[in-house]
């Protein structure tokens, strides 16, 4: 297992070399950092643009920007951004904000994959089954956005309407300047209200999708040899389905769910821009993409592209501790 | 019970991670609202969290400063909402003083008794010396500093002095004289800095200093003011990107109506602003307007208001005069005739509000105290048959397909303009039909490049377009034009992207720039427009509208949709929640 891992993170790492280097030639063709300047009026004299050229490096040649940024990436500096702050700074502060926003979505998420999966194999073409399926498909048929709208829209406003009072919150992740004023429990309570609805927002539309891995991987561990073995040794149906099929039919949801996260901490972008979280989705697009900023995007990329890794390791440990065989392997 | 011990694990768990989660978000703490009103209004900020406070540099030269800032630090004069520029009656004891004898101008500012900064220092003649000697130059062999935006107007000044009681009166003297002399040490993006603060020890490293500006989480330095608000470092919570103001315990004028004013960033989503306005958690919106949007506020009445106005931004085309259609005036005219404009304004600002208008100069607009129509009848409304008598006049045949030609080349023209963006692709949509029955054929094309730099062959610069739509912001800083009008010379477009010109604009430019009085100023810009209408390189079309909504409950917020901004007024601001 040692060593696999090992294996795995040193071709992780030939894949983010590969990745950074292919989105710095994407980037460094198409972004013009110094456009927005030129429609100014008064336009900037030609010491600005010189001087902005020479600190973004723009007058170097292509291959020395490159190793200027890996070198220096290397070392755990990301450069700067145009407007000169650290994108190292800028980082892990909106890797944090998405990381809070993900969290309770994805345990809620997983719960209720496994849950519905299960239950939708178990009781296959039942009332039930055609009730979680077409919830399912619903789910996943809904844009994020509109989803997303919904809640604010519905949700928020009904619950503060009935409440009489703001319970649920649409922007952000605190009410301004709650934390110079508020109590203890206030606070709590505040946020709380401002992470309701992403979370479910979130949460939905990823175990719309889990929900149907589960379903269909479970039906597959239902029809198998063993599970019949199981019951003619005399397990009751629930132990069987609870102790050797579910565990079994968890392996390819332990896959999907492990790229999900990884994915998911490159940034929600939709919900992030619906919630007005400015967590990593938001930076991708709005610092990043928006403001031409080679050093954001690249950023951005790395550390995406190391959870996307990191959970894929996380699957593989959890293989080995689901699947015995797979560990002796 | 085993089952149980492990829910009640997981339960425990789930509720202290969601403690966790939740009280461990970025917060702001101190809020230091005393010295000032009560209450607090949030404004849903739509322009992007900033990255410098310092508005100088690029990095803080931003709209969110600007409003961050429209009331932090002094500033000479400003411009009203109705774009008129009066001076600064808190920072000013009178009107500044404009005279010019033997060619050299000279005006004098007589700094009010009372006026300090907020660390009790005050504000003195060194100060707008300090600020003056901050833009003069860009050159750092001069001892100026390349990271400046703009040094216009303080390169020309020969020398800033104090006098009088406490150095309170400061006599500025110009090497040549100045136009636009009331943009100086005026509005949040040029105000007056406090040198005791700011001032370095070299010019280095001033420059140093200046290029590094005032990053976000580090604040102001020294959390200094010299407006009625003032901005701590602990109430920049960077994370949330909210921005808290608090009065300034030593600001001389009308204390703040109100105890806090929070800018929150609430992203450029109009849906978002309404919502957030509707639900409460923001009182004052500033969205980009947008017709479903203004009814669904308009819906939320009486418990909010809004007001729709037209701003200094306006919507032009330009015609690149290198291309070999367009380098004859004949066909730019025909353009220009067979436009209806007035169609165009109702089926796209006119949707907004019945105020809209077609804008008939380049100078000014509307709603400018200055705006005179300069345009020539045969422009003011559509003109087809004259468009096409003047083609037929130039040799232009018209063709089987109804579009003109001449020498086989036809009259087909495309139409360059940002991506993304409804209003304008509504507008060059309008403008299709109404050339083709000119015999005029157009195509719209959406432009990612348009505004990139020299590198990039279709860009305005690089002059690879026929005709383009955009906007210029109008300002009643009237000098920043010239770089829009003036000849070209050699590969130096500066602004000019039609690249047409003549000497007599030119001429009427240089004495423009060098008039400091500005109702002769006035005078000289329209002079120039009606040249500009001559030489049809460029044809305005209408101002675009801002849309302000906010809380009913808030008192005297109104829109200011010139540079000054939603801001403009803040302390003024009273709220009964």
């Amino acid at each position: 297992m040692f060593f696999f891992t090992i294996r795995r993170i040193v071709a992780s790492v030939l894949v983010l070399l590969a990745s950074s280097f292919l989105v710095f030639v994407l980037c460094a063709a198409s972004f013009d950092p110094l456009a927005k300047y030129y429609s100014r009026n008064p336009q900037p004299p030609p010491e600005f643009f010189d001087q902005l050229r020479t600190q973004l490096g723009l007058d170097d040649n292509f291959f020395v920007r490159y190793w200027h940024w890996l070198s220096s990436a290397l070392t755990g500096d990301f450069g700067q951004t145009i407007g000169g702050t650290a994108v190292t700074d800028q980082l892990w502060g909106r890797l944090w904000v998405t990381g809070r926003m993900i969290f309770f979505a994805v345990v809620i998420a997983v719960v209720l994959a496994i849950l519905v999966g299960v239950v939708g194999a178990v009781r296959q073409y039942k009332p039930s089954d055609y009730a979680f399926t077409f919830l399912a498909y619903l789910l996943i048929a809904l844009p994020t956005f509109w989803f997303a709208a919904l809640l604010k829209e519905f949700v928020a406003g009904g619950i503060n309407d009935a409440f009489g009072r703001q319970v649920l919150y649409t922007l952000g992740e605190e009410s301004p300047g709650i934390s110079s004023y508020g109590t203890p429990s206030e606070i709590f309570w505040d946020r709380l209200g401002h992470l309701v609805l992403p979370t479910i927002c979130l949460a939905l539309l990823s175990f719309a999708a889990w929900s149907r891995f589960q379903r269909s991987a479970m039906l597959d561990v239902l029809g198998s040899d063993y599970m019949r073995l199981a019951r003619a040794k005399g397990l009751t149906y629930r132990r069987t389905v609870m102790k050797h099929g579910l565990r079994n039919a968890l392996i390819p949801l332990t896959t999907v769910v492990a790229l999900g996260i990884g994915t998911l901490f490159g940034g929600a972008i939709i919900t992030e821009q619906v919630f007005v979280w400015h967590g990593m989705g938001e930076y991708l697009l709005k610092n990043g993409i928006g403001q031409n900023d080679i050093n954001v995007v690249l950023g951005w990329l790395l550390i995406s592209a190391v959870f996307v890794v990191l959970f894929n390791l996380v699957a593989d440990v959890l293989y080995a501790v689901l699947d015995p065989r797979i560990r002796l392997a | 019970m085993k089952f149980s011990k492990r829910g009640a694990a997981l339960v425990a768990t789930g509720v202290a991670g969601a403690m966790v989660l939740s009280a461990c978000g970025g917060g702001s703490s101190d809020s230091g609202s005393s010295g000032g009103g009560s209450g607090r209004v949030i404004v849903g900020e739509s322009a992007d969290f900033p990255e410098n406070l310092f508005p100088l540099i690029s990095a803080g030269n931003v709209t969110s400063v600007a409003n961050i800032e429209a009331q932090l630090f002094p500033s000479a004069f400003d411009v009203k909402p109705d774009f008129s520029v009066e001076y600064n009656q808190d920072l000013l004891t009178e009107e500044p003083t404009l005279d010019v004898t033997d060619g050299v101008q000279t005006n004098v500012y007589t700094i009010n008794p009372d006026a300090v900064w907020s660390d009790g220092e005050p504000i003195t003649a060194e100060d707008f010396i300090f600020s003056w000697q901050l833009q003069r130059s860009s050159d750092p062999a001069d001892g100026g500093c390349a990271a400046l935006l703009n040094t216009t107007g303080y390169s020309s000044i020969a020398s800033v002095e104090g006098s009088g009681d406490d150095d309170k009166t400061v006599t500025v003297t110009y090497t040549t004289p100045y136009a636009d002399w009331q943009g100086l040490w005026s509005g949040s993006s040029n105000p007056v800095f406090p040198s005791h603060v700011l001032k370095a020890a070299s010019p280095e490293a001033q420059c140093e200093a200046t290029t590094a500006g005032w990053p976000i989480a580090d604040g102001i330095p020294q959390d200094i003011s010299g407006g009625p608000w003032q901005i701590k470092k602990d109430n920049i919570d960077v994370g949330s990107q909210i921005v808290t103001l608090t009065p300034n315990e030593n600001w001389y004028g009308e204390p703040t109506g109100l105890a806090q004013l929070v800018i929150q960033n609430i992203g450029s989503d109009p849906t978002t602003a309404v919502q957030g306005i509707q639900n409460q958690e923001v009182g004052v919106i500033y969205p980009q307007p947008q017709l479903d949007l203004v009814g669904q506020v308009a819906d939320l009445a009486p418990e909010v208001d809004s007001s729709i106005s037209f701003g200094l931004s306006f919507e032009h085309l330009d015609f690149n005069t290198t291309d070999p259609l367009l380098a004859d005036p004949v066909v730019r005219q025909a353009f220009g005739m067979a436009l209806d404009r007035q169609e165009i304004v109702d089926q796209t600002v006119g949707q907004f509000s019945s105020d809209a208008q077609v804008l008939d100069n380049r100078i000014y607009v509307n709603n400018q105290p200055q705006y005179v129509d300069n345009a020539p009848d045969e422009y003011k409304t559509q003109n087809t048959a004259q468009a096409k008598s003047l083609l037929e006049g130039a040799g232009y045949v018209l063709g089987s397909d109804g579009i003109y030609a001449k020498d086989g080349q036809r009259l087909s023209f495309q139409i360059d303009t940002t991506a993304n963006n409804p209003l304008r692709e509504t507008t060059v949509n309008v403008m299709i039909p109404q050339l083709k029955e000119a015999g005029i054929e157009a195509t719209f094309n959406a432009n990612p490049d348009i505004f990139a730099g020299p590198e990039k062959p279709t860009s305005l610069i690089a002059g690879g377009f026929q005709i383009a739509l955009f906007a210029w912001v109008a300002s009643p800083f009237i000098t920043s034009n010239e770089s829009i009008y003036q000849q070209v010379t050699g590969d130096n477009v500066g602004q000019n992207y039609s690249r047409l010109g003549t000497p007599e604009i030119d001429a009427l430019f240089d004495e423009l720039v060098a008039q400091p009085d500005p109702d002769q100023a006035a005078d000289l810009a329209n002079q120039i427009d009606v040249l500009l209408w001559d030489q049809m390189a460029t044809i305005p079309l209408y101002q675009k509208p801002t849309f302000l909504a906010w809380n009913s409950s808030t008192e005297n917020v109104e829109d200011n949709a010139s540079q000054s901004g939603p801001l403009w007024n803040s302390s003024t601001w009273t709220t009964s929640q």
